[in-house]
């Protein structure tokens, strides 16, 4: 009893400004019983949940509300209209739990807009079905009506009237009523003209074919396993594994693409797409949002988010009318410590309510027995695919079907960026990185020359060898001793890591030895510092006294073949 | 007279730091210029998405490079470019740099340099935006990313893969033009992320290998003194000439080169030049209106100095023997280390030894202790650990003999016993 009491009085004091709770005690009571009654005669008990608390108003018949606009004229003297809002909030929050704290905030501070948006008339009907169907141009037609409602008392439209507040416009990214764009330039773009030109644009890894070569058996593969799915009418699960830069999601993206297509001729089954990428997420749980604003074009918090989807999912009631293709690029970065988000996504597809199917991309090939629970492995299943890394051949046919048309490249050029590509990591944006760089180097020479194997030579002397030795070369002459002493120290000692002091007294005889004016501590120090700073040497972050460790960074034999020249 | 000569001093001064600091103009490494700004000026006409590293040892002109380009560049930025410059000291953490972005490119969550939304609204808004622009329609955006390696600590490294992203698939066209000091930079890149940038590396280096140093820095000194005549400096004719005319004897003095060859050797770079020259310049006053070699050798003396020993100089008598009774312990234990008592006790030998030396108390010479501590001229080798008293804690001696040795040479007035103390070996 006591308990309850205490609860009770917790509630009114969280809920209440100070001037409120007069207007409580002497009205909530009535107003709860009757906005009950109203919701009860107007709805069915199943569809609690998908109403929010301005439909709920919306619907309440008019005579109700009257009564309580006279009440609050009334009651006006000691408390501005305030009350109302504060009463409805309050009322939904008890009764309906899942809606979030944004919402009810939001509606606190404009309560214009949410009393408004219930009027029009055409959305209520068909809401409960079909509300994860939106698109921000619904979205925007709905905002209109709003605006150009007729019975209402004009008020002006804060969001629209005047500068837009910055709160508003968060609220109208959330809603996906304001499309991102950026902005856009004044003067017309140089157009593509020489070959050399349209040889770079193709060339650039963006622009991607309409086709891909040499990927036609995995296209295959991925596109039996989707239509079998669709056809089927089940979930189901792929993870597809390789590389980075062997086109698995470009492949993944061109049989949805294809299907997508086949889908407006009705050869196969309708279907929603959402494309999902681990690294593009602040956090894990962020998924849930992402993946509920490509359906809806809402953005809610992620635990609305969650519920509204399992609800999509698990329930019933919510039964989406479309299959659902779910494209999880990343997937290793969505492996958090509780896997909660990766087994949701996971798990989905085995209930077989919404037909959902989903297509998990990451690099290593044993991720799901490596990295995942067993339980989240079991539903990822075992339907795998693995991209192998490109080999020179199928490099150079890549390369060669992007240059389909122009012929400003020696086929020998190609073969040689394919060979050389091959052999360290089989990666297709670095062999067309390095074949547009080629072309930039002719390109300097004249717009018109063929790019031969001395540009790419060039382009790959630019792009693949490591700048150690320059750097040593263009050390000063100081550097280049500490250099030199740290190295006959660790041949000395037969220890890779040396101190300082030690050091110094083999620079101050390698100094002697070569004619150079002995330097100070300071100085010496400083140097180091330096070669510590472009990790030529590698120190101690910590202490810079005589026992800082030093650690060569580079092979002795670079630094000799580096001195050695001059 | 006195007057306008004084006038024509002080105006001499400020116009010559004025050249030295504010000189933002970029001599040399042609062929990396060009590179860069083919890079920029190919994203910003033909809406080219490109990334690359500016690579370079600290002071190498790396940002002097980039603003000199950029300057050249400045025409577009009003029609069809943004420019977005990151730090890597100043943005801390993807969810500072994300605010400072979207502030930069102004976008419709941004008002008046505050931006709105959470961390993750603010990813999926960028994105989202980048992602409705197109080649050719949209302006292009370049992202200047100075101290690119403390970019690559941030989790996950999404920033840098979510613009290496966009820099290589059909969206607004973006040129990531990171510069760090850092040779080994890419391989702190995650495999994704290198996979994603280009690997277009733009080195830039103190020196050329082939030319002479010496020479170019005569010039590059030649440039920063000489006064133009024609120009109007509020300076005498006559004493500009005057002037220019010493520096001219100057550049061509034996002394004077072999100096600047000796700084060369010490350091390439044009900052401790600078700094050099700047400490000369301010030494100009109406009695020495010259530019004169020994102002140059006494700077270049200062900045060669030794810190250690400038200290040991000034410390007193005592102080100075406690150094050289631990400096002995070092060389009879093999630089063991020591603790108060060890150092106390050895000191008393000497001190009863020489009848001249004041005897002085235990505490005292435990402040003088305890001051050599504050100095970090010795350092405690354990560090937090409180249970050992203070005498017995052992410590080591963070100088070195010859510099102790430098040291007593140069005070004057020390007492001959502690002279002889100090040259007298013990092993």
């Amino acid at each position: 009893m006591s308990t309850r009491k205490s609860l009770r009085l917790q509630k009114s004091r969280g809920d209440t400004t100070p001037a409120t709770p007069i207007h409580q005690n002497f009205y909530s009571p009535r107003l709860r019983s009757s906005v009950k009654r109203n919701l009860n005669s107007s709805f069915g008990a199943s569809e609690h949940e998908s109403l929010s608390p301005t439909k709920l108003l919306k619907a309440g018949p008019s005579p109700a509300k009257k009564n309580e606009k006279i009440t609050l004229v009334i009651d006006k003297k000691n408390m501005t209209c305030r009350p109302l809002f504060r009463y409805e909030s309050s009322e939904s929050e008890d009764d309906y739990v899942s809606r979030s704290r944004a919402v009810g905030k939001r509606k606190v501070k404009s309560p214009v807009k949410y009393t408004h948006v219930n009027v029009s008339p055409k959305k209520t009907v068909n809401k409960g079905v079909e509300e994860l169907h939106f698109t921000p141009v619904k979205n925007k037609l709905l905002e209109k009506d709003v605006f150009y409602d007729g019975c209402r008392t004009p008020r002006t439209p804060r969001s629209s009237g005047k500068k837009a507040t910055p709160r508003s416009t968060i609220k109208q990214i959330r809603e996906g009523t304001i499309t991102p764009k950026v902005q856009s330039r004044t003067k017309a773009m140089e157009l593509d003209d020489t070959p050399l030109k349209v040889a770079r644009s193709h060339l650039h890894v963006s622009y991607v074919p309409t086709d891909l070569p040499c990927r036609e058996k995995e296209h295959e593969d991925i596109l039996s396993f989707l239509e079998g799915k669709l056809f089927d009418k089940c979930g189901g699960c792929m993870y597809i594994s390789g590389v980075p830069g062997t086109g698995k999601t470009a492949t993944v993206t061109s049989v949805v693409n294809h299907l997508l297509k086949a889908a407006k001729t009705g050869d196969v089954p309708n279907f929603q797409y959402v494309n999902l990428n681990g690294m593009k997420l602040t956090e894990p749980r962020q998924a849930y949002v992402e993946i509920v604003k490509q359906l809806t074009g809402k953005t809610v918090t992620w635990e609305q988010a969650q519920s509204t989807l399992e609800e999509i999912f698990t329930k019933k009631a919510k039964k989406m009318k479309l299959p659902i293709i779910l494209l999880v690029d990343e997937l290793d970065i969505i492996c958090t410590k509780r896997q909660d988000v990766v087994y949701n996504i996971l798990d989905w597809p085995t209930k077989s309510i919404t037909q959902l199917i989903v297509i998990t991309i990451a690099n290593t090939m044993d991720l799901p027995e490596r990295l995942l629970m067993n339980r989240v492995t079991s539903r990822l299943g075992l339907t795998r695919l693995t991209f192998q890394a490109y080999t020179h051949k199928q490099l150079q046919e890549i390369v060669t079907k992007r240059l389909f048309g122009t012929n400003s490249f020696n086929p020998d050029a190609v073969q040689l960026v394919a060979r050389k590509v091959a052999s360290v990591s089989g990666d297709a944006r670095r062999a067309l990185d390095i074949c547009r760089r080629a072309a930039e180097i002719a390109e300097v020479e004249g717009d018109d020359t063929l790019v031969s194997m001395s540009h790419v030579n060039e382009a790959l002397k630019a792009m693949i060898t490591q700048p150690k030795v320059r750097a040593i070369k263009n050390c000063s002459r100081l550097e280049q001793y500490v250099l030199q002493a740290v190295i006959s120290e660790v041949e000395r000692t037969g220890i890779e890591e040396t101190v300082f002091s030690n050091v110094y007294q083999m620079l101050v005889s390698l100094c002697a030895v070569n004619g150079f004016n002995s330097v100070s501590c300071t100085i010496a120090l400083r140097a180091i510092s330096k070669l510590g700073a472009c990790r030529l040497l590698l120190v101690d972050q910590k202490c810079h006294d005589l026992d800082e460790r030093i650690i060569l960074n580079v092979s002795p034999d670079d630094v000799y073949y580096a001195l050695k020249e001059e | 007279m006195k007057n306008l000569s004084d006038k024509n001093v002080l105006n001499l001064r400020k116009f010559l730091k004025n050249n030295i600091l504010n000189n933002s103009d970029f001599v040399g490494h042609e062929d990396e210029r060009q590179q860069v700004f083919d890079l920029l000026h190919r994203t910003i006409t033909s809406g080219e998405s490109n990334s690359a590293l500016l690579i370079g040892p600290r002071a190498s002109g790396k940002t002097t490079l980039v603003d000199n380009v950029l300057r050249d560049l400045q025409p577009y930025f009003s029609s069809d470019a943004i420019l977005v410059k990151l730090h890597g000291l100043i943005h801390t953490d993807d969810r500072i740099a994300l605010k400072s972005i979207t502030a930069q490119m102004n976008l419709e969550n941004a008002v008046d340099g505050k931006v709105f939304g959470s961390f993750a609204d603010n990813l999926t808004f960028l994105l989202a935006c980048l992602k409705s622009g197109e080649r050719g329609v949209s302006k292009s955006i370049i992202f200047i990313i100075e101290e690119f390696d403390l970019f690559c600590s941030h989790h996950n490294q999404t920033l840098l893969y979510n613009l290496f992203d966009v820099s290589q698939s059909a969206q607004t066209p973006i040129c990531v033009l990171g510069i760090t000091c850092r040779l080994d930079v890419i391989e702190l890149l995650e495999k994704r992320v290198k996979s994603r940038f280009s690997h277009r590396q733009i080195f830039l280096f103190l020196g050329n290998d082939n030319e002479n140093h010496l020479d170019q820095r005569l010039a590059r000194l030649q440039k920063y003194f000489l006064v133009p005549i024609q120009q109007s400096v509020d300076i005498a004719p006559s004493f500009k000439k005057q002037w220019n005319s010493s520096v001219h004897t100057l550049l061509k003095d034996r002394n004077f080169k072999s100096l600047m060859q000796r700084l060369i050797d010490l350091d390439l770079s044009e900052r401790s030049l600078k700094n050099i020259l700047l400490l000369v310049v301010s030494e100009l006053n109406n009695d020495n209106n010259k530019l004169a070699y020994d102002t140059f050798l006494r700077q270049v003396e200062l900045f060669e100095r030794d810190e250690t020993v400038q200290v040991l100089q000034d410390l007193s008598v005592l102080e100075l023997c406690l150094i050289i009774t631990m400096k002995h312990h070092c060389e009879i234990y093999d630089n063991q280390p020591m603790n108060f008592e060890m150092v106390f006790s050895r000191y008393l030998k000497f001190a009863n030894a020489n009848s001249n030396i004041q005897t002085v108390e235990r505490p005292v010479i435990m402040k003088a202790f305890e001051q050599i501590e504050n100095l970090e001229l010795i350092s405690p080798l354990t560090t937090g650990n409180s249970t050992v008293q203070k005498e017995y804690q052992l410590f080591k001696l963070l100088v070195l003999p010859h510099q102790i040795t430098e040291a007593v040479k140069k005070i004057t007035g020390l007492p001959t016993e502690v002279t002889q103390y100090a040259n007298s070996s013990l092993v």
